[in-house]
């Protein structure tokens, strides 16, 4: 199966007189999994539409494959898409919409026939071709639409928040399942979720948007561990930022360079004395607190300033009651500093 | 981007140049001649003139006066009906369903002879009055019989416009009023009143419209001091070149966009029906023994009103002679055989000329719609709007601008003449569908969400390829809809068709029966051909119904 390498550069997109991507610059190695994440408006759907050829960029050039696609159509950029609402055809049973693709490019029957079944072999559903869609459930219809796009052996597969319409339990089945398959296909594959969890999960890459622009680009693991700005840090994850200057962060004294600092709530420890020196101990009172099940959320209150702790829970230990005094331990090996100026929300 | 693709522009193209042809032309030319010169140059002489005539000032009021009228009366009949089916829980609702299309599968002015020998002065109803009060009820009496002729047939449009709005009211707005302490009477007044009102405006809107423009019923019941008559007879009898046919054109495209004004204003900004729905529909109550016997008495009533043009018709063309008598003295299929006999060629016409304009309503409505939702052809919205605004151009009116402009236009093969041809007769029917089968076609597109062409897109089908594979195939249960109801009115349409009609051979039955009924001999042969308009307009009917049902079971599995 053919691979493609998807390649950005400074792409502008607007709808009227609505900005919606500024000055995208972006590779995508052939083969990867790379996910767009970000909050709705971010502009990450648009995006994957560009790629698709649904809407045109307002400026930059965009190469698939090396070759740069201005002008090409959706039908000839070999480009294959999953719909968040899957877009199967009513009209059509599961055979005959996986075969769809493959009839428009007027291959032989045989092949047409070899492929299908093929594709339905792959997501499990060699026995429910003679069905309709509306006949089929939630994971059935997104697995009809993900053999659908995969039967063609797309240059690059997009899928557009495939797993938001499925409930909770069958996300998490789905999402390894997409997973396994595209490691078997080896396909470049762009996947555009709103879910960090999702993201991180599932992607060898993540690109962070908002407001139209990539924020971050990088492993889940350093987009977690070094977010690159206040954005990023809120985004993914829970998070205390300590602004530059502030009272808690002079006292903790971990911004030579003035940038803020971030922390986040589960590598803060919390006790009713201050405990080992490899920690810096502040005094607080505890405002407000949270049971999650694995773990406990306090909101404290040290001076003017608050600051989220998470400890993780065990049957027997209570914890701490709203009111009471403790002191929070930082671990100075795990605060990261923002460059102050960075871009990004504020 | 450009938007669109030269294939998608030159569709365009042709569809404007056709409405443009045949629609707007038209219609700017009886404008023209109202408000110009014999010698040329602006006036409103003939205005003037038109006011200076008695009988046209008494015309223009009848016309309003008759048209407000049947509002009302339609209004009395449609609102408790609607009202039972939204409030009450009982068993009468199929036969409201069936109330609401049982008349209009008549045209009016073949049931107004039923009606005339049923409700006239000396009908059936008066005859038995008279035996045992000996009083008699004016109902047929000039323009009270088209006032009760036109409420009768054209109230469903009210009932059922209602029946959607009451429908779209979710439970929780009046369990929310419930809530605040609203019941009874206040809870009807201030929260299902309000929310019901669009549906009502828009009924009673096209009620007016309709009763203004029609021109076969008052011809029947031989009233003639109203506009549509009066304009058919100045062009007919003192000819194409008079000017005071077109002025009577330009007030009633002047009142019927009037109406189509109001009821817009009446409707901006309150689409309640796409608020959000978070449960059902209003909760249904049961009905105490009194109330229900008061509603299946309503029902009851207004059942027999709405059947007896039916039945009448029905016995007038199985009847011998049926003057002075409850019923026909005695039975015959004589009437019928004469019906095969004479005019086979008219009901062949019907069929063939509906059938071809309902053809060309569809795929124009098709292109349209799709020009429309999605493409960003340049000029897009004015085809739609166009194409909409045949809903206000009364048949007399569309009539008398082809022939005024065509006049003298001669077929390129065999050289006939354009205004004699059935050709004119066809374009005439699918311009005034065309609004219906636009509605129905746009609805279609509307449920056919963009992602499924898109998909098809980026599996490697070209627009074109898309739009037959997917985008038709999933509209194609409002394209027959469309093309059904299309047929069916253009069946029974007769003011433009009274007025293309040049010979008895292109002829089709609405124009038969017309001709049938001026004479009282002619009544049996015109009945027994109305039955057949009718029985042909009620499988049409029936398959619309069956094309629009199995379709939204199809989308509710879709969803």
């Amino acid at each position: 199966m053919s691979k493609a390498r998807v390649e950005a550069q400074n792409i502008g997109a607007r709808y009227g007189r609505n900005i919606v991507l500024r000055a995208i610059d972006l590779v995508i190695e052939p083969g990867e999994f790379f996910a767009l994440l970000g909050p709705s408006g971010s502009g990450k759907s648009t995006l994957l539409r560009l790629v698709a050829g649904f809407i045109q960029p307002d400026g930059g050039r965009l190469l698939i494959g090396g070759v740069d696609v201005a002008g090409v159509p959706p039908w000839r950029r070999d480009v294959g898409m999953v719909f968040q609402n899957y877009a199967l055809w009513p009209h059509m049973t599961v055979w005959q919409n996986v075969a769809f693709g493959l009839e428009e490019r007027r291959l032989a029957k045989a092949v047409v026939e070899r492929q299908v079944r093929e594709a339905l072999r792959l997501v499990n559903l060699a026995e429910f071709a003679e069905r309709r869609p509306s006949q089929l459930s939630g994971g059935q219809q997104q697995r009809v639409a993900l053999a659908r796009t995969i039967a063609v052996e797309p240059k690059v597969l997009l899928l557009d928040e495939p797993l938001s319409n499925l409930d909770a339990k069958l996300r998490v089945r789905m999402r390894e399942e997409l997973r396994a398959l595209q490691r078997k296909l080896g396909t470049t594959t762009i996947f555009v979720t709103h879910d960090q969890e999702e993201a991180m999960t599932t992607s060898d890459r993540i690109a962070v948007m908002d407001q139209g622009v990539i924020q971050q680009v990088g492993s889940a693991l350093q987009i977690f561990d070094e977010p690159a700005n206040r954005f990023v840090a809120n985004f993914v994850g829970s998070v205390n930022v300590l602004p530059a200057g502030s009272a808690l962060a002079q006292e903790l004294s971990l911004s030579p360079n003035g940038g803020d600092i971030v922390l986040r709530p589960h590598t803060i420890a919390i006790a009713q004395a201050p405990g080992g020196a490899e920690r810096k101990w502040i005094a607080g009172t505890v405002a407000e607190r949270e049971f999650l099940g694995p773990f406990i959320r306090y909101r404290l209150r040290i001076g003017e300033a608050e600051l989220v702790v998470e400890v993780a829970h065990r049957i027997g230990a209570d914890g701490y009651r709203p009111g009471e005094a403790v002191y929070a331990g930082v671990d100075p090996q795990q605060a990261r500093l923002l460059n102050s100026s960075a871009g990004g929300a504020p | 981007m450009r938007g669109y693709t030269p294939g998608q522009l030159a569709a365009g193209a042709l569809i404007l140049a056709f409405l443009l042809a045949f629609l707007v032309a038209p219609v700017a030319t009886v404008v023209y001649v109202a408000f110009t010169e014999p010698a040329g140059g602006f006036t409103l002489s003939h205005f003037g003139a038109f006011l200076d005539i008695a009988l046209m000032r008494e015309s223009f009021w009848n016309s309003l006066y008759v048209a407000a009228a049947s509002v009302l009366f339609a209004t009395l009949l449609a609102v408790p009906l609607a009202y039972f089916t939204a409030r009450f829980r009982f068993r009468g609702a199929l036969v409201i369903q069936t109330l609401g299309v049982l008349p209009l599968i008549m045209p009016p002015f073949v049931g107004a002879v039923a009606m005339q020998l049923i409700f006239g002065r000396s009908g059936s109803l008066n005859l038995l009055l008279d035996d045992w009060l000996g009083v008699r009820l004016p109902l047929m009496d000039g323009l009270n019989g088209v006032i009760f002729v036109e409420s009768l047939h054209y109230f469903p449009f009210i009932l059922m416009n209602l029946v959607v709005a009451m429908g779209n009211i979710d439970a929780s707005m009046e369990e929310s009023a419930q809530n605040l302490g609203a019941s009874g009477w206040r809870l009807f007044r201030r929260v299902v009143f309000p929310l019901a009102m669009p549906g009502y405006v828009a009924g009673a809107s096209l009620v007016f419209v309709k009763v203004f423009d029609d021109l076969g019923t008052p011809l029947v019941l031989n009233v003639t001091n109203m506009l549509a008559p009066q304009a058919y007879l100045r062009i007919t009898s003192i000819g194409i070149e008079d000017p005071i046919g077109y002025v009577i054109s330009v007030l009633m495209i002047a009142f019927s966009l009037f109406a189509l004004w109001m009821s817009a204003l009446a409707l901006k900004g309150r689409d309640y029906a796409t608020l959000q729905r978070a449960g059902g529909a209003l909760g249904l109550r049961e009905l105490k023994p009194w109330q229900a016997a008061a509603v299946y008495a309503w029902i009851a009533m207004v059942l027999l009103l709405v059947l007896s043009p039916h039945i009448g018709i029905l016995l007038l063309s199985v009847g011998t002679v049926w003057s002075f008598s409850v019923v026909p003295d005695a039975f015959t299929l004589q009437h019928y055989a004469t019906v095969f006999q004479d005019s086979p060629r008219m009901i062949w016409n019907t069929i063939a000329y509906c059938g071809l304009a309902a053809l060309i309503d569809v795929v124009l409505a098709t292109a349209i719609a799709y020009l429309v939702l999605r493409t960003r052809l340049p000029l897009r919205g004015s085809l739609d709007l166009i194409a909409s605004a045949a809903l206000a151009i009364p048949g007399v009116v569309l009539a008398i601008g082809y022939l005024r402009m065509f006049h003298g236009v001669t077929l390129p093969l065999g050289g006939e003449l354009l205004t004699a041809s059935w050709l004119l007769i066809v374009i005439a029917y699918s311009i005034r569908r065309l609004p219906y089968a636009l509605r129905s076609c746009v609805a279609a597109l509307h449920q056919v969400h963009v992602s499924l062409e898109e998909a098809a897109e980026s599996l490697g089908a070209t627009k074109t390829r898309a739009l037959r594979r997917i985008v038709v195939p999933l509209m194609m249960g409002g394209i027959l809809a469309g093309f059904v109801t299309s047929f069916m009115t253009a069946a029974v349409e007769l003011s433009a068709t009274i007025m293309l009609t040049s010979s008895q051979s292109v002829a089709p039955m609405s124009y038969g029966i017309y001709l049938y009924m001026q004479s009282a001999a002619g009544r049996g042969p015109g009945a027994a051909l109305g039955v057949l308009a009718v029985a042909i307009v009620a499988m049409g009917t029936y398959f619309s119904h069956r094309a629009m049902r199995s379709r939204a079971i199809d989308l509710d599995r879709q969803l």
